[in-house]
């Protein structure tokens, strides 16, 4: 039986358009280690022109982008990084600041709105200069959207404070922005605004705007410099690579109009899920294309049974707890796929309150 | 002026053909990190097999293939891992092993085959016996064809010797086999045999092979799902990577059988720059010439380089006079010709000078 599959288990899923395909067939290339690959090139100065930055680096994934990122800002043994307890770069990239790059992390709570307390990132500031036991802080890290706090956008302001108190301090700050142009369509301000303060921003290429392959750093030409070389090190150094990097001009110029449009489907998702007893979404928190779904306790279900039930449906999301869900839109579902979700979801819920004998 | 351009730096300069960019903007793909993409399943399997090998793991390039491999055998703090002083991984990978991944080098003299002595490698083996001093030798590297001595194969022989002497101390072996095909068909010994002593290969597909981007790492089961676990630590875990490996699955299909002609077309140039006056061309085995300039020439590799570079000619400048060229299958044999006379005139001057 052909099922109807609806993947909403993340935006990574996005698959290569008929556009961007031909784009790959047609990239002119050259040998991006000997020299530059001319799409390459094209792609990294748009990228950083569109930031506001001096200059880009493509890299094969969001964590290559992050981990280059803070081990450049963190090249001298003994640093310090402060970001957020439940941060993607402290949560999902196997540690590999510490473990590869050697640079401690010092979590700062974050807030549900993905924010940390200004006051507590000050108070984990240190300086192995006043006192022989500490690390010296070097760099904070910011994520926008939060993905763990579902999909939340830091505000302009917001990050313009945080900036300010990097400087104050002779700290650098960087931007973990693999979704950073769903904020600054949510939040309505142009995204080279919403980075200003950023001296670095990883961009992902491959999530919502639908790219098969990578992500952008942007930076000053002497950050991007030795990012560059720190690349090949770990092994990210491709040859003729433009022929990713053509893609992803097209998701550039194709998706970004559609980020807007994903967002409306997840209200759109969020509502109705809501409406369901035994669900629970804070519809308020949804601002771009992420959902956390909480399942409420009377339903008799829990998480890893309403995946596998929703599964047989063809809807396919990600279980992020005992009693947690998430579901991630993008611009490969449409909205008729939003409506059949929905029903789904109830028929599921509803077949559990059967067994239940409710 | 339109010049000709052939480029002789490297056979890592070949671009994708209609074949290769047709089978990439065609591709069957899915999120190679949620699940498996299927085109990079594909290659995995393909590249293993051929080895011989349990299994395959696709990565963005030769250098993260040999730090992957390394730092999976060496997974405890305290390893050191034996490898030619004159190797790929020391030399020109930014010494990644250590920087990257808390590795100690143990180097032992490369002769000019490209071999390290068996005593020697054997001499450099930790004695546990020492253990409060000494970090814990874990694995020893090969590298076949052996880049920097000039693309010199290493037999299977030796290799099965080196095999066995780390069996013997309870080592590892991986073999950087960036251009393991050249060695195969030099050597005219199958490829899984000739690596059948390793735990483990990089393979690169984006040299001789032609593939745009990327090498496939092949070892046991087991070494390959922690492999891709680190790959992901690094950064190279890609999405929709069908795009790329269904450019190499066509590579794979074309160019293997077009590298003996790459070292018949590299004969062909070494024999003819071997004939030249000042210049002396070290013994070619694949596809990598190193060119000698003598001294009685007066001419420094500098010169040459941008004299040839003013034709067209691109070649690799190594030291003040040493010069490399390496042949690729987008090299044809009137491109041979034509660098041949190039060459011919670059050294004409020196020549001339000398009153020879």
């Amino acid at each position: 039986m052909v099922k109807r599959i609806v993947d909403l288990r993340s935006d990574t899923v996005t698959k290569p358009t008929e556009t961007m395909r031909a784009a790959i067939a047609d990239a002119e290339v050259g040998d991006d280690v000997l020299e530059h690959d001319p799409t390459a090139f094209h792609l990294e100065s748009e990228m950083a022109k569109i930031m506001g930055k001096e200059a880009g680096l493509f890299v094969p994934s969001g964590t290559m982008a992050n981990l280059i990122s803070v081990l450049v800002h963190c090249e001298s043994r003994g640093s310090e990084v402060i970001l957020g307890h439940n941060s993607h770069i402290h949560i999902y990239e196997n540690g590999g600041i510490s473990t590869i790059g050697g640079v401690h992390p010092r979590t700062v709570k974050n807030d549900d709105d993905g924010t940390m307390d200004i006051d507590l990132i000050e108070a984990a500031i240190r300086d192995s200069k006043e006192e022989i036991t500490f690390p010296t802080t070097r760099l904070i890290c910011l994520e926008n959207t939060h993905c763990n706090h579902g999909g939340r956008c830091l505000s302009v302001e917001y990050t313009d404070r945080v900036g300010e108190v990097a400087k104050k301090h002779g700290l650098k700050l960087h931007i973990d922005g693999a979704r950073i142009f769903n904020a600054s369509v949510a939040l309505g301000v142009p995204v080279d605004r919403l980075v200003q303060a950023a001296d670095s921003v990883s961009v992902c290429l491959s999530k919502g705007l639908g790219a098969p392959v990578g992500s952008v750093i942007v930076g000053s030409d002497s950050f991007i410099t030795k990012a560059r070389r720190l690349r090949k090190t770990l092994g990210g150094g491709m040859r003729q690579v433009g022929i990713l990097c053509a893609a992803a001009l097209v998701a550039l110029q194709e998706n970004l109009p559609k980020l807007e449009s994903d967002h409306k489907k997840a209200r759109l998702l969020a509502d109705g899920l809501n409406k369901i007893q035994g669900l629970r979404v804070n519809t308020s928190s949804v601002e771009t294309n992420i959902i956390y779904i909480e399942i409420e306790e009377f339903s008799g279900t829990k998480a890893e049974k309403l995946c596998n039930d929703l599964e047989e449906y063809g809807i396919l999301l990600m279980q992020t707890g005992l009693s947690r869900l998430r579901v991630v839109l993008h611009h490969q579902i449409s909205e008729s796929d939003v409506q059949y979700a929905l029903s789904c979801f109830q028929k599921a819920v509803n077949g559990v309150n059967h067994e239940n004998g409710n | 002026m339109v010049t000709r351009t052939v480029d002789l730096r490297s056979d890592t300069v070949t671009k994708p053909t209609e074949a290769m960019r047709a089978a990439m903007a065609t591709a069957e793909v899915e999120d190679d990190v949620l699940d498996f993409d299927p085109t990079a399943v594909r290659l995995e399997a393909e590249i293993a097999k051929r080895m011989g090998k349990e299994a395959g793991l696709f990565v963005p390039s030769g250098t993260m293939g040999n730090l992957i491999s390394v730092l999976t055998h060496c997974d405890v703090r305290g390893s050191e891992v034996i490898l030619g002083d004159n190797c790929h991984i020391f030399i020109y990978e930014n010494g990644g092993i250590s920087t990257i991944g808390g590795v100690h080098p143990r180097t032992v003299k490369n002769n000019s085959d490209g071999t390290m002595d068996l005593d020697l490698i054997e001499a450099a083996i930790r004695d546990p016996r020492g253990e409060i001093v000494y970090p814990t030798t874990k694995l020893i590297c090969l590298e076949n064809t052996h880049a920097n001595s000039g693309g010199k194969c290493l037999t299977a022989e030796y290799t099965d010797q080196v095999g066995e002497l780390a069996k013997k101390h309870d080592l590892k072996l991986h073999i950087d086999g960036a251009r393991i095909f050249n060695a195969s068909v030099a050597l005219g010994v199958p490829v899984d045999r000739l690596v059948q002593a390793a735990d483990s290969v990089s393979v690169c597909l984006s040299k001789g092979i032609g593939a745009p981007i990327g090498s496939v790492i092949v070892g046991s089961k087991s070494f390959i799902a922690k492999a891709r676990r680190l790959r992901k630590t690094l950064g190279g875990g890609m999405r929709q990577v069908g795009v790329i490996t269904a450019a190499a699955l066509v590579a794979l299909q074309e160019n293997v059988g077009k590298l003996e002609s790459d070292h018949k077309k590299a004969r062909l140039l070494a024999d003819g720059l071997n004939q030249m006056k000042g210049l002396r061309v070290d013994p070619v085995e694949t596809n990598i010439v190193y060119i000698e300039i003598e001294e009685g020439l007066h001419m420094s590799a500098a010169k040459i380089v941008k004299n040839l570079e003013e034709r067209g000619i691109l070649v690799m400048e190594i030291s003040s006079s040493r010069i490399r060229v390496v042949l690729h299958h987008q090299i044809s044999a009137s491109d041979v010709q034509y660098a041949l006379s190039c060459f011919q005139n670059a050294v004409k001057g020196g020549q001339t000078e000398n009153g020879n």
